[in-house]
């Protein structure tokens, strides 16, 4: 199915926000699947992924009054998400402290009838780079992840995911370029050692 | 795309009432005249319980046989300088521009301190301007402000933060503009009620609680402006 494009979602929120109740399936479909991608890449976890965005959407719901004719959707759902997504960690650490849990496992290897095929070596290789490079981005300073996040994994230009994270341009350029060194650096350690 | 998630945020979305456009107008400019009617109603009450209901006073006895008088001329020009500063910092907390985001870091930032600079600047230049003496008062150190223009932003600090609603980015920071705006506004209650321009008593009664307020902002932007998970 095609995603419908960002512009719709644009004027569709105008619309939910004068009181068209139709128009937020339209919003729906429209930023729906860009956020649970970002979500499921943030979170590790499709039902939270899922739970997640279904709080962005009413957060955008109870919020529809304010929406701002001519304003983009989508950064406004980002940061939504976003800080959405870092409450839930926050809320999550909390719980496992109170409840003094051991952390999850972190074995995710998990059935994939497509993978399956290929050679064992090769899917054992690639599982652990895979793992290596995510340990990597945790890893990286919280304000090069964001920036890597929503430039590289998330696709937002620039300018947006200036608005996003609340700061300049040349600021988001510099930390997604410092992210990037700091990856490849990873990947040739990681190249390196197999 | 999985369906029944559609549906189910559709349906969620359907069972909460949410406010429109025009709705949440009406809502805020109610919440707009709770905060004139809560700022006006705290500056009468400190004034009746501090200077016999006096909201405007033009000066006294800063040491026996030395009296302190500011023209009313210097009154109005200093009042509607501020009210000037504080309709700017008012708009600067509440609108957000073009983006659902709110106004960048950059501009917050240079707001927040441009506010207080500029009332400061305002008041002592105008008190010199006009030639008022800016004598200290030793009984009056500025405590008495102090307090006033706390008591007085309270309420117009709450009713921003409702009006506002939400910061999904930077929220302590949209809090403590929030509260330097309340603090402007009760500047305006401050310079009509205190006579004293001795600059450290503005400094203490009159630009304190705007860092206290910003203070207080900033803390229950966080708490309330902030995204939360359920």
């Amino acid at each position: 199915m095609a995603i419908p494009d960002l512009d719709g979602a644009d004027a569709a929120m105008e619309r939910y926000a004068r009181g068209d109740a139709a128009a937020f399936a339209d919003v729906y479909d429209a930023i729906a699947p860009r956020l649970l991608v970002l979500l499921r890449k943030a979170t590790r976890d499709a039902s939270a992924a899922e739970d997640l965005m279904q709080q962005t959407l009413l957060h955008m719901h109870r919020a529809r009054g304010s929406f701002i004719p001519g304003a983009p959707v989508m950064p406004w759902a980002c940061a939504i998400a976003r800080r959405l997504v870092a409450d839930s960690a926050r809320r999550r650490r909390v719980e496992q402290r109170v409840f003094s849990e051991a952390p999850a496992d972190d074995d995710r290897m998990t059935y994939d009838p497509v993978a399956a095929t290929a050679a064992a070596d090769d899917l054992l290789h690639a599982h652990r780079l895979a793992g290596r490079m995510q340990q990597r981005i945790e890893a990286l300073p919280e304000l090069q992840r964001n920036a890597y996040r929503l430039l590289r994994q998330e696709g937002l230009s620039l300018k947006r995911a200036a608005e996003v994270l609340g700061t300049t341009v040349s600021a988001v350029k510099l930390r997604a370029h410092r992210a990037s060194v700091a990856l490849r650096a990873a990947l040739r350690e990681a190249e390196e050692l197999v | 795309m999985n369906a029944e998630l559609r549906a189910r945020v559709l349906a969620a979305a359907a069972a909460e009432t949410s406010p429109t456009c025009s709705d949440l107008r009406r809502r805020n400019l109610m919440i707009g005249l709770v905060a004139a009617a809560s700022g006006l109603g705290a500056f009468v009450i400190f004034a009746a319980l501090m200077s016999e209901g006096h909201l405007l006073r033009l000066g006294g006895e800063v040491a026996p046989h030395q009296y302190l008088e500011r023209p009313v001329g210097l009154v109005a020009t200093s009042v509607g300088g501020a009210l000037v500063v504080a309709a700017t910092a008012v708009w600067l907390a509440l609108r957000r521009g073009r983006s659902m985001l709110g106004r960048s870091r950059r501009r917050l930032l240079f707001g927040a301190a441009l506010i207080p600079i500029s009332l400061l600047a305002w008041k002592v230049g105008c008190s010199i301007a006009f030639g008022a003496s800016m004598v200290a008062w030793p009984e009056r150190p500025g405590e008495r402000c102090l307090a006033l223009s706390l008591f007085v932003a309270a309420g117009p600090l709450l009713s921003f933060l409702a009006i506002r609603r939400s910061a999904p980015v930077q929220p302590a920071l949209n809090g403590a503009v929030i509260g330097f705006a309340a603090g402007a506004v009760a500047w305006v209650a401050a310079d009509l009620w205190c006579p004293i321009a001795y600059v450290p008593h503005v400094l203490l009664g009159h630009v304190l609680p705007l860092g206290v307020l910003a203070g207080v902002g900033a803390l229950l932007g966080r708490a309330l402006l902030a995204p939360r998970s359920r």
